[in-house]
């Protein structure tokens, strides 16, 4: 214990207060861990001048893959020698983030072994995240992580890691099985998650319900998010349980319902499931008595993304409804068509979204081979600058020189 | 070395996830009828078989170190049988099915650090970026400021009693790695400096080529500096985005005089009532004030409780400024309007208001 | 149909193009395959090309890179590595 431990004033700070403090994880790690305790002293340098010291490494990864690897370097290497280089893993998840306690602890050992000791659980997408190592260091850490079972997630112009929420593990809700489609996916895509071949990233994001807890709607550019065609299911007991302990179902329930579907007449709730638009309100907010459909599937919708380069997009409808069963044949011809098309046509950085804002969703349509129904939009154009491609000549032949079709 | 290349294993994919699944849930797999909320941050599910599985969801700051991931490890080995999941909103739940278990293991958890709550009306976990930690293009630290806030509101996520569900996330830079544009408040990292090229060292460092390509608003342009060859600037133009910066470290955006933090609110992605809407501008910034972020912290917790207090229950924060309209919303929250929070990007026309709807 | 091209000599095609052009312009898989069909006409096709950047990655000689999307480069100490 010779060496002098380092002054962190400013993120001493950070430890106080009963939010769980990430300063006395990063401390816990540095105990034992160099990496760790340079990055410790870098943090400090960065709240003391109010500005980052990274700079990205664009080049770093595992023989074969172009994904899975983000590549860091101090820009204070002289100061801080153990993060000079401090390169994050992203280790595909198992679907809805569950675990045994051997299995975590078998990834601390690797990550104990060959890194900085620091995780996130999780990511963003969803991976699990080892922080900050050396480059010679990954080829290591990878061949463990193969050896108990684990590979590494996407991250470039590559499918992103799917993820999805708990679905029918823990939820009544989910109308379909969001797990089983996430590891479906990662798996079928395995070649696309490893080697980017895309213009830019594609996530899928697989909700069991509208309520949509992974938020795929916002931040994926395939959504597909749970819903059902027929009658919402009612157990008028439990109803009736419900206005007995309290709940104002007038106010709070038939209030709030979007579509002005139901009726209370005090005694009992009544649906018109026709004009019912899957909103998930009088559910949530009636669980024991209200829930989804028995005819259940998924909605697919497409191209939302966050706002580089071209603005922020929500995904908007493609397919209102599909049922999602093994071997999901139908799913991915659709997408096979849909990366085709974008792989193709796309502009480096160009999401889907943005393909589709570009070249038009008619025109997008057309060319993955889906029919333009009005559930996709929320209301037809409103400006007249109709781009049609062909028009009718007097001589009966049409712009291109073909002849009229009678 | 042809046998070396043969033995590495690659495209095996994540486990099954079947071999992380509870007993409990593998046999009620599908079969869940309906849950409950128990108390903050418990909640049981009810199965068809009449089982039940109490969920116990504690808060974490997503940063973790191995010794504590170890922990909870102890923890669900003591409690739940060894099994236990992460949430999408960075929270460590037990899954139990022995109610008695509940108490105890919840004590374990406060005595981590780790309080207990998160579930229905609350404030559950910030999800956020690497910030400072780990970012190159941040423009301010992210779990510095999730920790100040959330010590600050913690009684909201350890108790429910606000009118709905509220949403906070924050990103360290507009490229946004999560998806914090449809959150009910979103604490958005913004720069305002373009690039400043380092000449002296871009030619050694970068090529000319990939870096003005880099550039999404073709903003960068070839040029020469002492007879070499370099890159300028084409400073309106900058939209902020560190693209160049990824590509060539001579082009830093970082910058502590004008880099800080934006707060946006409204959003949603569910589509329980309303349908999903964006994030709309509060507060065009905020200067970064590490550790603690005081001014951050206190516009965060006046958003929070203005519409606590004025908004109708399962309203959430877009939903409750849809209905008392934005000129009271600036009005309630006393946040001063300014021209930033006009929209003059695409389709701006569409922001502006396009009736005499209003209240006086 | 024409018979088709050996992986490797596609490999070696595009490797020259990813070698003439460095410095200058970076490739996307999808460039380098689009590349390789003019090239090769119908002697090469989609999952050729694919092959062949496979091949070119896996024998070391080409890596994938990031610099604000996915690129295929000949490996090389870059500006931030310290």
């Amino acid at each position: 214990m010779a060496k002098e431990k380092r002054k962190t004033p400013k993120l001493d700070e950070l430890e106080k207060g009963k939010w769980p403090s990430f300063v006395k994880e990063i401390k816990t790690a540095a105990e034992k861990n160099p990496m760790a305790e340079d990055l410790l002293g870098q943090l400090e340098r960065s709240y003391e001048e109010k500005i980052g010291h990274w700079k990205h490494g664009g080049i770093v990864g595992v023989l074969g893959y172009g994904g899975g690897v983000i590549g860091r370097y101090s820009d204070l290497p002289e100061e801080f020698p153990n993060v000079s280089h401090f390169h994050t893993l992203r280790i595909n998840h198992p679907a809805g983030w569950f675990y045994t306690s051997d299995v975590l602890r078998k990834l601390c050992d690797i990550w104990e072994k060959h890194g900085s000791g620091l995780t996130n659980m999780h990511g963003s997408t969803g991976d699990i995240i080892f922080l900050g190592t050396r480059t010679e260091e990954l080829e290591p850490v990878f061949k463990e992580l193969t050896d108990i079972g684990f590979d590494l997630g996407g991250s470039g112009s590559d499918v992103r890691t799917p993820s999805c929420c708990c679905g029918k593990a823990r939820c009544e809700w989910a109308c379909y099985d969001t797990m089983a489609l996430t590891y479906f996916l990662t798996m079928h895509y395995q070649d696309e998650l490893h080697r980017p071949a895309f213009p830019y990233k594609w996530k899928f994001k697989m909700a069991g319900c509208p309520n949509d807890c992974v938020a795929s709607i916002a931040r994926s550019d395939m959504s597909i998010i749970g819903t059902w065609r027929d009658e919402i299911q009612m157990d008028k007991e439990a109803v009736a349980e419900y206005a007995k302990s309290g709940l104002n179902i007038q106010r709070d329930v038939v209030g709030n319902c979007p579509a002005k579907c139901m009726d209370w007449d005090g005694k009992e709730i009544k649906i018109d499931n026709k004009a019912c638009v899957k909103c998930m309100h009088c559910i949530n907010t009636m669980p024991k008595a209200l829930s989804p459909g028995k005819d259940r599937g998924a909605c697919i919708l497409i191209g939302s993304k966050a706002p580089i380069v071209e603005g922020a997009l929500l995904s908007s409808v493609l397919i209102p409804f599909i049922k999602l069963e093994p071997p999901y044949t139908e799913l991915i011809d659709l997408v096979d068509r849909i990366h085709e098309v974008w792989a193709e046509n796309g502009k480096n950085r160009e999401r889907v979204g943005e393909f589709i804002q570009r070249v038009g969703m008619g025109n997008f349509l057309e060319a993955i081979e889906v029919e333009p129904i009005p559930q996709m939009i929320a209301h037809p154009r409103e400006n007249p600058y109709v781009f049609y491609e062909e028009y009718y000549e007097e001589d009966g032949e049409d712009s291109d020189g073909q002849e009229e079709e009678k | 070395m042809a046998e070396e290349k043969q033995k590495r294993v690659t495209d095996i994919g994540p486990p099954h996830y079947e071999k992380f699944l509870p007993p409990v849930i593998k046999e009620n797999y599908g079969k869940w009828k309906y849950h409950e909320i128990l108390k903050p941050g418990v909640m049981v599910h009810v199965s068809e078989s009449g089982a039940n599985l109490y969920t116990v969801r504690a808060s974490s700051s997503r940063l973790l170190s191995i010794d504590k991931i170890r922990k909870y490890a102890d923890l669900a080995d003591k409690y739940c049988d060894g099994y236990l999941r992460f949430t999408s909103r960075n929270n460590v739940e037990f899954l139990l099915t022995d109610k008695s278990k509940i108490d105890p293991l919840i004590q374990d958890l406060q005595v981590l650090g780790h309080p207990v709550g998160g579930m229905g009306n609350s404030i559950s976990n910030i999800v956020h970026t690497q910030g400072w930690v780990h970012c190159h293009s941040a423009a301010t630290d992210a779990s510095g400021i999730v920790k100040s806030v959330m010590d600050e509101l913690i009684e909201y996520f350890t108790e429910m009693k606000l009118p709905s569900k509220i949403r906070i996330a924050l990103a360290c830079c507009l490229n946004m790695c999560g998806a914090v544009h449809c959150s009910d408040i979103a604490i958005l990292g913004i720069h305002r400096r373009p690039p400043k090229v380092d000449k002296s060292r871009l030619k050694a460092m970068c090529e000319i080529p990939s870096v003005v390509a880099s550039c999404p608003t073709a903003a960068i342009k070839p040029a020469t500096y002492e007879g070499n060859p370099s890159v300028e600037v084409i400073e309106e133009r900058c939209m902020f985005c560190a693209n160049c910066y990824t590509v060539c470290p001579a082009m830093p955006l970082n910058d502590p005089l004008n880099d800080g933090v934006s707060i946006w609110v409204g959003g949603k992605v569910s589509n329980a009532r309303s349908e999903p809407m964006f994030s709309k501008l509060a507060i065009p910034f905020i200067p970064n004030n590490p550790p603690r972020w005081p001014e951050v912290v206190g516009a965060v917790k006046n958003l929070v409780e203005v519409w606590a207090k004025n908004a109708k229950p399962y309203e959430r924060m877009g939903e409750w400024i849809n209905r008392i309209g934005w000129p009271r919303f600036f009005e309630m929250t006393g946040i001063p309007f300014q021209k930033e929070h006009i929209d003059d990007f695409k389709h701006a026309g569409l922001t502006f208001k396009r009736s005499v709807h209003l209240t006086y | 149909m024409a018979e088709q091209v050996k992986v490797e000599e596609v490999a070696d095609a595009m490797y020259k193009m990813v070698k003439d052009s460095m410095g200058q312009k970076k490739w996307k898989a999808t460039d380098l395959t689009k590349a390789v069909l003019e090239l090769f006409g119908d002697r090469c096709d989609k999952a050729l090309a694919k092959s062949a950047i496979r091949e070119l990655i896996e024998s070391g000689k080409c890596v994938y890179t990031y610099f604000g999307g996915s690129f295929i480069e000949i490996p090389h100490k870059e500006g931030a590595e310290n």
